[in-house]
């Protein structure tokens, strides 16, 4: 009988850390990447859904992946307070929870959607140059947020010429689908992150301008959406803060929403 | 033999009435046949207590009995008088009418000499002769049409086509005014329409005239390969993947290996590989429809070593590309990739237009490809003229309340009546999530919908290919089947799935998902509905074929738009014309007929259709179409090709200064190819022909006895004769064999 109870718990044991062990991969193992790790998931956090805000992980020029990256700049609360309004506001069908992604597999493939935060400081290689350019030809679409000023610019194109060198960056015009798809986004204004609050500045460095540009392929369509000279993550992050201004944060949740449903219907 | 027991050919007992002649009535007959029996009866039963008596026990008195019976029915039947009443045609008052097939197949060489020098050759070895001494004889030669002609030579099998019925029935009007009173027919009974409808039959049995046959030539070839038969769709849209069906007869090369082609002006369009079975076979090729215009395809099969004849490789079809770009409407109820991805595929499809209402919120639809800024501004259609203006409809991942009930109503019609396509894709409100089951479109799902919710998974599918879609244009992405079996294999997995249900009779399962736990579920099922056809594809999760294989991979695109040009084939326009033979060979009647329909698809009754056909020499004529009776709606009329070559018809249809639409059909008629085809004896219809009109069919050897037996007719000018039956042969050796069997058997029990 007592063998019995210590195979039982012995059995009980091993299912738990497979469990746990699952669990982590799905989401987790950036210890050391990221500030909060040890967030609390929403009880329907592995609900499988048709939409998730898939966050791209990414080398930085500093950094590599290694200690606290950019790539996990506002994560995970920008991503998991914006998809709730995502949730609210749209029919789509949206998973509670973020997801990471990186270059490095084909498992990217299957996330057609992409947001990468601070590219100012990525760096990637050349393989992933080649992954992510095949992903965004396939069809996938990656929007580009958080980074500021002329110097970051230029990192961002060191990398994003790799991928698609021969395609030009282009300011997007009012009349774009993008701006319509849902929300009409013709009165558009600079969306500072939370520094606006002990600092009063809408920009960051020598970004004064916000630039809402694009690289389209040859058909017409978006396949990389370039927030420049703002802070979305930001916005979304701190929405629920007293102190951040709501139409920023107003403005960032429409931006997102569009950028989500044109990357569903082009 | 027969005739020298019963007096008379067999043909006259065939023909003739059985009569008694003697004064006494029948009744008396039987009474004496009866009294004769019973008597008999009465005096095998007192046989004396002797050795002799004691050997009759058992069944040997009923044996003796039934023995004597019959012989005294025999002679009292002989007392009675029995005789043959037949109409026999009065000797030289009477026209025997002699068609020889003057056709092309009648020149075919056989062991003795052409068909038609054997034919020649069993009429003037006697068979004429004969003819001659009794009745009028008239010699025609047939093609199309019988000809007279005075001597045999003017046969010369020159005729591109054999239309045995046609003429025939030309021979039985000339009955009206000559004594005709029989037909001999000299044939391969190649009848280059196929046969003889039932119509021609009647007509000739009508006049009662008799047809014998003489059939000549192989009824089959030892080794011989044909194209019995090609069916394409008769149009198509530009650059659209085409399925044509081939029927293939082989004699000798069972488990052989041929080439089946399509070629266009000479040039190989498509070409595959088959396995030649036993009898007959179908098989499918696929080629390209290329650009608008009318395509004269020819399928062959190359000939193989030893071939007899080799004219019956090839058959012409005529398929009409058409510069049309149908819309498809694709309502979508939510976000989702799968969306994004087949506006994609079908964006580069220039020969279709995809035109999308997605709802994003609530209350917002976000529409795409419209025409106009107004197009689909109040939502889905409600009214019949504005959603039967498109050729397909997509239904996402919309539950059944968000149309009104005229709008489900009106969804069913769109495959009903307006006979467009109508496509259902899987989602978590689609089909068993979405409450189809109920709505009145749920007789359009080629599948009974589970009664149950949680259909939808988002699990991670397998696919496979079922048997009826390895040779359907929808799931063609490899020309070669295997590849194609193995390329359907090799597709990422779907990324979702949705358990549809069982496929409903008649339904076709063309793709299959293969469950993790191995279960086996049906993917894409379509089925015609009405004037229309429908399909399932139980998933929303195609998508991950686009973005999980190599960019150079066209799987995805390739299966979309063959799906949605699937989808919009043959659904028709207002006006619609067709014709059942767009080849016409060796015929120059082309029946037309217009299908005029409203806005609405209701049919029109008071149009007025008018068709103007252009011919292969640029002459013109324009002619009326005439409403059918019982048909509302449609307009028929049958015009002549004159000569061979290809022509277009151009329709128009108006109700009083209002145009309702116009069409183009093309046909082309050909002549000497028909001729080619089935040119074995068709002995089966030979037999048929005689059979139903009275007459015989006979070999060639057999054809001396016909001169004689020709007599027994009932056209012409005829003459009831009485033949008496008594003195038949027969009769004097059945009275022996009666006596005989009784005395043997006697002798054998020893009571002689």
């Amino acid at each position: 009988m007592r063998r019995r109870v210590q195979l039982l718990a012995v059995l009980l044991g091993i299912a738990l850390c497979g469990a746990l062990l699952a669990f982590q991969g799905r989401f987790r193992g950036f210890r050391g990447e990221v500030d909060n790790d040890d967030a609390p998931l929403p009880p329907d956090w592995n609900e499988k859904t048709e939409y998730t805000f898939a966050r791209l992980r990414y080398p930085s020029v500093r950094f590599s992946y290694r200690f606290r990256g950019n790539w996990a700049t506002d994560y995970y609360k920008a991503d998991r307070q914006f998809v709730q309004g995502v949730r609210r506001l749209t029919r789509i069908h949206t998973r509670s929870i973020e997801q990471v992604v990186d270059l490095d597999s084909d498992e990217i493939y299957k996330w057609p959607w992409i947001y990468a935060v601070e590219v100012g400081h990525w760096d990637l290689s050349e393989a992933q140059c080649r992954k992510l350019r095949d992903y965004l030809l396939r069809g996938g679409f990656l929007m580009v947020d958080d980074f500021h000023g002329t110097w970051e610019w230029d990192v961002f194109m060191n990398s994003m010429q790799r991928v698609l060198p021969d395609r030009p960056v282009v300011d997007l015009e009012n009349k774009d689908a993008l701006f319509h798809v849902l929300y009409d986004l013709e009165e558009r204004f600079q969306v500072p992150g939370i520094q606006y609050w002990y600092s009063g500045r809408n920009y960051e460095q020598d970004g004064i301008e916000p630039r809402w540009r694009a690289i389209y392929d040859d058909k017409g369509r978006i396949m990389v959406a370039i927030c420049h000279n703002m802070d979305l993550g930001d916005a979304w992050e701190w929405a629920d803060h007293p102190s951040y201004p709501e139409p920023y944060a107003s403005l960032a949740y429409r931006i997102g929403i569009n950028y989500i449903i044109y990357a569903m219907t082009h | 033999m027969f005739e020298f027991l019963f007096k008379y050919p067999a043909a006259a007992f065939a023909k003739g009435e059985l009569v008694l002649l003697g004064r006494w009535p029948l009744w008396l007959l039987a009474a004496g046949v009866l009294l004769a029996a019973g008597a008999l009866a009465w005096q095998i039963r007192r046989r004396p207590a002797t050795r002799a008596g004691a050997a009759l026990a058992g069944l040997r008195p009923a044996a003796v009995w039934l023995l004597q019976t019959c012989l005294v029915a025999l002679v009292l039947l002989l007392v009675w008088h029995p005789a043959l009443s037949i109409a026999t045609l009065k000797p030289e008052q009477n026209i025997v009418a002699v068609l020889i097939d003057d056709s092309r197949s009648m020149a075919l060489s056989e062991e003795g000499g052409t068909r038609l020098e054997q034919a020649k050759r069993t009429l003037a070895s006697g068979l004429l002769a004969d003819l001659g001494r009794r009745f009028q004889v008239r010699l025609y030669r047939f093609g199309t049409s019988p000809a007279r002609i005075e001597k045999l030579e003017q046969a010369t099998a020159g005729a591109g086509a054999s239309h045995i019925g046609e003429s025939l029935k030309e021979i039985a009007a000339e009955a009206t005014s000559l004594p005709i009173g029989a037909v001999v027919l000299l044939s391969d009974g190649a009848d280059t329409r196929g046969g003889i409808d039932l119509e021609t039959i009647g007509a000739i049995r009508r006049h009662r005239i008799p047809v014998h046959t003489i059939g000549f030539g192989r009824e089959k070839f030892a080794r011989d390969i044909e194209l019995a038969g090609v069916e394409t769709p008769a149009r198509a849209l530009p650059d659209s993947r085409l399925a044509a069906q081939v029927r293939i007869r082989q004699q000798g090369y069972a488990r052989a290996k041929a080439r089946l082609a399509v070629r266009e002006s000479g040039k190989l369009v498509a070409s595959r590989e088959v396995v030649l079975a036993n009898g007959e076979q179908t098989e499918a090729v696929m080629f390209q429809a290329g650009p608008a215009g009318a395509r004269n395809l020819e399928f062959t099969i190359e000939p193989l070593a030893g071939e007899e004849n080799l004219r019956n490789n090839a058959v012409a079809q005529l398929v009409n590309v058409e510069a049309l770009k149908p819309r498809v409407l694709y309502l979508e109820g939510e976000p989702r990739w799968e969306f994004k991805f087949i506006r994609r595929a079908i964006e580069e499809d220039t020969g279709l237009q995809l035109v999308s209402m997605l709802r994003t919120t609530e209350n917002k639809v976000y529409r795409q490809g419209i025409g106009d800024p107004k197009e689909l501004e109040q939502g889905f259609p409600a009214r019949a003229e504005e959603l039967f203006g498109f050729q397909g409809l997509i239904i996402g991942s919309v539950e059944s309340g968000y149309f009104t009930p005229a709008q489900q109503e009106l969804i069913r019609e769109f495959a009903d009546r307006r006979g467009g396509g109508v496509l259902f894709l899987g989602g978590r409100a689609a089909l068993a999530e979405g409450g189809y089951a109920r709505a009145p479109f749920a007789e359009l799902l080629p599948v009974t919908l589970p009664e149950r919710k949680g259909t939808f998974l988002r699990e991670e599918t397998g696919v496979a290919l079922a048997v009826a879609g390895r040779d359907h244009v929808v799931c063609r992405l490899e020309e070669r089947p295997e590849k194609n079996d193995e390329r359907w294999r090799k597709l990422p997995p779907l990324a979702d799935h949705q358990q549809a249900g069982e496929p409903k009779p008649g339904a076709l399962v063309l793709a299959e998902m293969k469950t993790p736990g191995g279960r086996a579920l049906p993917l894409l099922v379509t089925q015609n509905y009405g004037h229309g056809r429908t399909a399932v594809f139980a998933t929303g999760g195609s998508w991950r074929w686009q973005m999980l294989q190599e960019l150079s991979d066209q799987s995805h695109e390739l299966f979309w738009r063959q799906m949605l040009r699937w989808l919009v084939t043959g659904a028709p326009g207002t006006v619609a014309a067709s014709t059942p033979r767009p080849v016409v060979s060796d015929e120059s009647r082309v029946p037309l007929r217009v299908a005029v329909r409203d806005k609405a698809f209701r049919p029109v009754a008071d149009a007025r259709v008018q068709a103007r056909m252009m011919g292969p020499e640029g002459a013109a004529e324009t002619i009326e179409l005439e409403p059918r009776a019982q048909e509302p709606g449609v307009y028929e009329t049958q015009w002549t090709a004159e000569k061979a070559g290809s022509y277009v018809a151009e329709i128009e249809a108006r109700r009083g200064e209002e145009q309702l639409g116009r069409d183009v059909l093309m046909v082309r008629r050909e002549d000497g190819v028909a001729e080619n085809f089935r040119t074995g004896q068709n002995r089966e219809l030979l037999e048929r022909l005689s059979a139903q009109t009275g007459g015989r069919y006979y070999r060639p050897a057999e054809a001396a006895r016909l001169a004689k037996e020709i007599s027994y007719s009932e056209a012409g000018i005829t003459v009831r004769e009485l033949r008496d039956l008594w003195d038949m042969p027969f009769v004097f050796l059945l009275a022996l064999a009666l006596r005989s069997t009784e005395w043997l058997l006697r002798r054998k029990w020893g009571v002689v």
